[in-house]
């Protein structure tokens, strides 16, 4: 009897601690579509070879296809623990998405954190999305998507400064950061802040590799501001025949410097964005300087709740070079069948001069110096 | 009729005004003249011409108030139209969830007497 009562009272025990594990969520996205696009490159080099037209199925036609696993626990007092890990991946071919290092995948390319949340707003710590993409894309009407988006104009930046495209490590800004820690504050009055620290890790250099940036956002009355600041060292140390030539050693140089205001309103069904930004970087292997302007502007209606148009405009200067500029127009249609399905039409429209060339969409290069036409229509579904 | 809404507004306004600034209160002395300077402000046209379009931007300002009062919800991304007391809420939320929670606050605002909800889901970067 007494043995019985014991482990009666362990099974208690058990179903409590149970309880307190809370939920671990599996989700993720598949988006694919088919592209057209009237130019090529085999990569983002800025005196890159037409290829001419391509016909392609193409991954990530609004964001990339990605699937993951989330858990929070409950430990009292308000406190929760949170985790995170996600890993996008193409749906053409099955293999995963970028990683930090050239050549090499990582199963969460995308987030790879564990960390804390309650009354002080939340920490994460590990590989992840940065603040400055989130204050980017709550400021574009076309919400920093993979086709045609402040996300698209901010990588031709990245391709002007020397990015092979080959590794997540950017020389202007970030998407992700590896090793970073990244605190969020409560808002208050639709105010918050967002601060972020990576530490290099960089034997015998305390300034070898760190990213630092600050973002502060305001949200309330229909109104999105947002101003980032994200400041970088040794960025984008991979030469584009990596590894057959080695990366440039960390000595601590701030070469990557980003600035970026923003604001979208909503009203009526209408939305409307407009944009901001400056940057410099340098790079570490050819030691040229980069100086560069980005202006962006957008128009949405949302027409029912299950159909939207949205566009946007996107301007690329380089401020050392003015034979350097591109400009982009995008117009994209989603229809939701579903809640968990949406299908899209987009069209793209890139002239790029000089050495700049700006995608319409993420991951198909341009042609650099010339005008570009890309068009695509896709499905997307969530689970 | 519309007698009756005249002052059902204006005691919807007055109690807002005393709900308002007595909220205002402990935030800071600096703070509370100008909430309840405000207040009155929106009060007085309130009173003379319930269906104006003051009246309507103050109802509009609460039910904004009233949103970001919940620490998940980004009242950035919605638009709250009010005409008379009836609102309408477009724009999205981050969340199935919050498309009923938003209206609900809403409900909650004194002076609104119905919602047309059009709010729609768009997860933040990267998701649906």
């Amino acid at each position: 009897m007494k043995l019985k009562f014991g482990s009666l009272a362990a099974l208690v025990l058990f179903a409590s601690a149970a309880h307190a594990q809370s939920s671990v969520t599996l989700y993720g996205v598949v988006d694919s579509g088919i592209l057209y696009q009237n130019t090529s490159a085999a990569n983002f080099s800025g005196t890159a070879k037409n290829l001419g037209s391509v016909w392609q199925l193409k991954d990530g036609g609004i964001y990339s296809s990605i699937w993951g696993l989330r858990g929070t626990e409950d430990i009292g007092g308000g406190y929760k623990i949170n985790f995170k890990l996600q890993g996008s991946f193409t749906t053409n071919n099955g293999k995963p998405g970028l990683s930090d290092t050239p050549g090499a995948t990582a199963l969460f390319n995308q987030f790879a954190t564990i960390g804390g949340s309650g009354w002080f707003g939340s920490i994460d710590a590990g590989r992840q999305i940065v603040p400055m993409i989130y204050a980017m894309s709550d400021t574009d009407v076309r919400g920093a998507q993979y086709f045609g988006s402040i996300l698209t104009a901010w990588l031709g930046l990245n391709q002007a400064a020397g990015w092979p495209g080959t590794s997540t490590n950017a020389p202007i800004g970030a998407l992700y950061d590896s090793n970073a820690i990244v605190y969020n504050s409560p808002k208050f009055y639709g105010a918050s802040l967002a601060l972020e620290y990576a530490p290099g890790g960089t034997p015998g250099q305390f300034q070898g590799g760190t990213r630092e940036s600050a973002v502060l956002k305001y949200s309330n009355y229909g109104l999105n501001l947002a101003g980032v600041y994200y400041n970088g060292h040794d960025t984008n140390p991979f030469p584009a025949n990596y590894p057959t030539a080695p990366a440039a050693p960390a000595t601590g140089r701030n070469n990557n410097n980003f600035y970026y205001v923003g604001a979208m309103y909503t009203i009526s069904g209408f939305s409307i964005s407009g944009s901001f930004s400056s940057s410099n970087a340098q790079s570490l292997l050819s030691k040229a300087t980069y100086n560069f302007e980005m202006i962006s502007a957008g128009l949405g209606y949302q027409f029912s709740p299950a159909f939207k148009v949205t566009s946007g405009y996107y301007y690329l200067k380089d401020r050392n070079n003015s034979a350097n500029h591109s400009s982009e127009v995008a117009v994209g249609a989603e229809y939701n069948l579903s809640k968990a399905t949406k299908t899209y039409a987009q069209v793209g429209y890139v002239s790029n001069k000089g050495t700049m060339n700006q995608t319409i969409i993420y991951g198909a290069p341009v042609a650099p110096g010339r005008s570009t036409t890309a068009a695509m229509v896709g499905i997307r579904h969530a689970f | 009729m519309k007698k009756i809404t005249v002052a059902g507004l204006t005691i919807a306004a007055l109690a807002a005004m005393v709900s308002m600034s007595a909220w205002a209160q402990p935030q800071g002395a600096a703070s509370a003249p100008a909430e309840a300077q405000a207040a009155s402000a929106m009060a007085a046209p309130a009173a003379a011409a319930p269906t104006s379009k003051q009246a309507n931007r103050a109802l509009r300002r609460k039910v904004y108030a009233a949103i970001s009062k919940d620490k998940a919800i980004n009242a950035g991304n919605i638009s709250v139209r009010a005409k008379g007391g009836a609102v309408t809420l477009t724009g999205t939320v981050s969340d199935a969830a919050q498309i009923g929670k938003v209206e609900e606050i809403a409900k909650g605002v004194p002076g609104v007497t119905s919602v047309t909800n059009k709010l729609t889901v768009q997860k933040s970067f990267g998701g649906m």
